[in-house]
């Protein structure tokens, strides 16, 4: 008796283990053989974009265009390695900033597009004994200057992201290096506010900074603008020359720097929503992905969740015509 | 017959193993992908030893204070014949029903610095927000349930009759527990520590939202994993199974010997 009970569950086991792997997002290459109506747009896309991707632009999409949707959200570079690596393979890659996909050149893709911003702001806890300060500071009635000096002082609790792996925490560092300058507060300010790149007492993954400011357990922390928007978070917002929200100011971006953890130095660049085409062959649910979201519905999706849509910018070479025709 | 009865024997075999091997199929790969050389090298990097201590050291603190606190608590959850205790015992399966980053977000809610929690552990200078008592702290409610559910079954299962013959001749509860019940109780008692050795020092749900720094071992694996791919962080994997194993299975062979 026994041994027929194993023999059964052992084919069960193998039975169910074959349909879950049938099952499962296909990868590429398999899936260009599939019919239309079976192939789905696989992004592996920035954290931040979490919230618009599957619970608006996925689910519109499939809707629209009778492609499958499959999304999956972590920190850009982490994701970058991961695709450069086989581990993943999503054929729609979406970065915040061209860094992340540049990496993944020439061998999974040659090109890139960016089409919407995020600038950074500084999100508050509307219940700290900052928040009067930061309140008047974000209406324009202090200086903006003055929160440079607030977020150094004494005991405030500031949260960022880790810079070594996740470029809203570059950009945050980068941008307080601009703030420096540009308000001629002394060098010095910079590693009062912010320490050593990877602070413990200020560095948290990008969820629990989320979780902490929803919660009320900190005094200010760095987001996008669109992650203030979408939490119900008072902002404060910051000038373009410094907040990476414009790929015109690329150059005054850049001469901002960082040494992360593993000596490597990165120069500030542009926040932008950058997306491409994993894999030299193009798929219909891929492409219609992009078409998608360069389109009116998309563009629109973007701009009520926060962000600043503009005219497409194409980086690269063999871009797909239908991709680009649907920018134009 | 006997050619059938011989069939059936291989193909329950074959069964066998083959469930055997899909179940641990992940630590194979593990092992066949890593190259010696990998290990050399992740192993070799400035403070690669640092998060092993960290998850070691905090693994054993969170170990002890459940030791402490976790024994009495299934203690009374088994023995008491209090009504209570059920609500108390389904305190304990909610925790363990609960997802680790679930407790890691609420417990940012209990034990953030700006709750009065947080403010009366900040008024004694401690902190559970990235730092090593937060670590602990995480991977005492992660381990927690393993034990305390694991120390009422112990306590379950004595011998009610050799309890009552000691109350008999005059054991105070309090000798009784130290004198026969804990003895009795200890090979399942160690089996349900090993288990929550386990559970604290691959920790990661609650730790990474409350503790991201300092690293343990399993921090150590997703940053790595995030900062230079999976190829560079799968050795700190390897560490960590190799250090969180041993006192499992040795747990386990001495408790069963024990239980003869």
């Amino acid at each position: 008796m026994f041994r027929h009970v194993m023999l059964v569950l052992s084919i069960a086991l193998v039975a169910a283990l074959a349909l879950a792997a049938c099952g499962s997002t296909s990868s590429p290459a398999s899936s260009s053989q599939t019919s239309a109506k079976h192939e789905v747009a696989n992004v592996a896309y920035a954290g931040s974009l979490q919230l618009l991707n599957d619970q608006t632009i996925g689910p519109d999409f499939s809707k629209a265009s009778g492609y499958g949707y499959v999304g999956r959200g972590a920190g850009s570079f982490g994701l970058s390695k991961e695709i450069a690596a086989g581990e993943i393979t999503p054929n729609v890659f979406e970065s915040i900033g061209a860094a992340p996909i540049t990496q993944l050149e020439p061998s999974k893709t040659s090109w890139y597009v960016s089409f919407a911003s995020s600038p950074i702001v500084i999100a508050y806890n509307p219940t700290t004994s900052y928040a009067p300060t930061l309140k008047l500071i974000s209406q324009g009635k202090l200086p903006l200057a003055r929160v440079f000096a607030l977020l150094g002082s004494r005991g405030f609790l500031l949260g960022r992201t880790n810079p070594n792996t996740d470029p809203q925490g570059q950009a945050f560092y980068e941008m307080i290096e601009l703030a420096v300058k540009r308000y001629h507060l002394p060098t010095s300010q910079v590693a009062k506010i912010l320490g050593q790149p990877d602070n413990p007492a200020q560095v948290f993954s990008e969820t629990s900074l989320e979780a902490r400011l929803g919660a009320g357990q900190l005094d200010a922390a760095s987001a996008f603008e669109s992650q203030a928007i979408q939490l119900h978070l008072p902002y404060i917002k910051l000038p373009a020359s410094i907040n990476f929200g414009d790929p015109r100011l690329a150059r005054v971006y850049a001469s901002a720097s960082l040494k992360l953890a593993n000596g490597s130095v990165v120069h500030g660049v542009p926040l932008v929503v950058d997306a491409t085409i994993i894999g030299h062959h193009d798929l219909r649910a891929s492409v219609a992905f992009l078409r998608y979201q360069l389109d009116t519905a998309g563009r629109r999706a973007f701009t009520n969740a926060g962000y600043t849509v503009f005219r497409p910018i194409f980086v690269g070479s063999d871009i797909p015509a239908s991709v680009k025709q649907q920018a134009e | 017959m006997a050619y059938r009865r011989s069939l059936s024997v291989w193909a329950s075999l074959a069964g066998t193993i083959v469930i055997w091997l899909v179940l641990v199929g992940p630590l194979i790969t593990l092992v066949a992908k890593i190259q010696p050389s990998q290990i050399i090298s992740a192993l070799r990097a400035p403070g690669a030893f640092t998060p092993l201590g960290v998850s070691v050291g905090s693994a054993i603190i969170a170990l002890g204070f459940l030791v402490l606190v976790g024994t009495p608590l299934g203690y009374v959850l088994a023995r008491s014949s209090w009504r209570g205790v059920r609500l108390l015992e389904a305190g304990m399966l909610l925790l363990l029903l609960m997802p680790p980053l679930v407790i890691g977000l609420l417990l940012v809610f209990m034990l953030g610095p700006l709750t009065p929690l947080g403010l009366a552990l900040g008024s004694i200078h401690l902190s559970a927000t990235n730092t090593f008592f937060a670590l602990v702290v995480a991977e005492v409610y992660e381990a927690a349930p393993y034990y305390v559910l694991g120390a009422q079954s112990a306590f379950v299962g004595l011998d009610q009759g050799i309890l009552d013959q000691a109350s008999l001749l005059g054991d105070t509860p309090r000798q009784r527990f130290f004198r026969l019940s804990l003895p009795l109780a200890r090979p399942q008692l160690t089996s349900s520590l090993a288990i929550a050795w386990a559970r604290a020092i691959g920790a990661f749900g609650a730790v990474i939202i409350i503790a991201y720094h300092p690293y343990g071992l399993p921090m150590q694996v997703w940053t790595t994993l995030n900062e230079v791919g999976l190829a560079r962080a799968l050795p700190f994997a390897l560490v960590l199974l190799v250090v969180s194993l041993p006192l499992p299975l040795f747990a386990y062979t001495w408790s069963r010997r024990a239980r003869g």
